[in-house]
């Protein structure tokens, strides 16, 4: 069968793959959650990025830890897109939530981490404005109390600091402990919420 | 085109580790091929729009359902072909009017590649949805018939013959066209 004729449908045939839009690739893993946008914001440290999939809030980085958008994806777990603002759903409970320190209300997407993580940060983010914890008190509350240390190391490592409270998990003898971002910064995100005397 | 064993099998292994990112690589691998055919087999750019980003949509849901060991062993590409042959059947299902466009020729003042491409467009209209899958698959993606065949459901030997009855109607159809012209 193949003669110079069906060749030569064949070769135009082949010339008829096209590119797909530029814009398809992002539109499609943005729709489907498996990359992130990220915008800036303010927040009681500072003006922050924050990353969010279609499932919810994945990150928050302070500016001074990753000041362009370059920097925040070299930190970022995720594949993600600027946007000029937060998402009109996320956007007003998100502020509300980094003004009152009360989270509930914003959606988290811890898809990607271990499954210690997740237990450690949900268990975290039960804290309430106003008061703090022991590390030893999450690792009972996930029913690990011998994981005093990696939950510390979990926390260390939490993705989104402020929105899950990690500044609200403090030493035994209630000295504050260690911070990503300061031990005084620490300080003072606890003597804001009114956990601690300033 | 083609892809590598070893690059999907990365992709594959990627997608057991690290979920979404795994995804995103799939979609840079796979997404560019599947707008090109769907855009043979739907001939509009908008609907080869809704069935490539549909396709993986639909792709994603399923992947997250998957355990690892079904992911390990998918065949990715086929797999994800035939997700958009079923879109692509249901929207001819629902655009009535398609038969109509099989005479409409282009007319404005278009680049050459343009009427290239109408012209193309027609000439595919003309086979049956088997041998236009068959033929856009194999011929203007490069897939191999094995593929065609997990793809389509159908045997190896009938996507050979859909393939080989495919050509020789574009062949008929050219050479009534330059018989037309004379």
């Amino acid at each position: 069968m193949p003669n110079s004729a069906t060749v030569e449908i064949s070769q135009a045939l082949a010339g008829l793959n096209i590119d797909a839009p530029r814009d398809l690739y992002k539109d499609t893993v943005l729709e489907v959650g498996a990359a992130d946008r990220a915008a800036r914001t303010d927040s009681p440290i500072g003006p922050v990025w924050v990353a969010w999939s279609t499932r919810g809030v994945t990150a928050l980085s302070p500016l001074f830890e990753a000041n362009t958008f370059d920097d925040f994806l070299s930190i970022h777990r995720r594949e993600a897109y600027e946007a000029t603002n937060l998402s009109a759903d996320l956007g007003s409970s998100l502020t509300l939530a980094l003004d009152t320190g009360e989270s509930a209300d914003v959606a988290f997407d811890l898809s990607g981490l271990g499954s210690f993580q997740r237990l450690v940060l949900a268990a975290c983010a039960t804290i309430p404005v106003g008061q703090v914890r022991p590390y030893g008190w999450i690792a009972t509350e996930i029913h690990n109390p011998g994981s005093v240390r990696a939950v510390g190391t979990a926390l260390a490592k939490n993705p989104i600091p402020l929105l899950i409270p990690c500044h609200r998990v403090v030493k035994a003898d209630g000295s504050v402990g260690n911070y990503a971002f300061g031990a005084e910064t620490k300080h003072r995100l606890l003597v804001r919420e009114g956990a601690l005397l300033g | 085109m083609t892809m590598t064993p070893t690059g999907e099998a990365r992709i594959r292994r990627s997608l057991t580790e690290e979920f979404d990112t795994g995804f995103t690589a799939l979609v840079r691998e796979y997404q560019p091929g599947i707008y090109s055919g769907a855009l043979r087999l739907t001939r509009k750019p908008e609907d080869a729009r809704d069935v490539a980003q549909d396709t993986f949509v639909r792709a994603y849901r399923a992947l997250l359902s998957y355990d690892d060991d079904r992911v390990l062993e998918l065949q990715i590409r086929p797999w994800l072909w035939t997700i958009a042959l079923n879109l692509c059947r249901n929207r001819a299902r629902s655009t009535v009017t398609e038969v109509s466009l099989l005479d409409h020729d282009v007319v404005s003042p278009v680049e050459p590649s343009d009427i290239d491409d109408a012209v193309w467009s027609r000439r595919l209209a003309g086979l049956n949805a088997h041998q236009r899958a068959a033929v856009v698959m194999r011929h203007v993606l490069d897939l191999p018939i094995a593929e065609i065949s997990q793809a389509t459901g159908r045997p190896k030997g009938t996507v050979k013959a859909d393939l080989s009855r495919g050509l020789d109607r574009l062949r008929l159809t050219i050479e009534a066209e330059v018989l037309n012209a004379k």
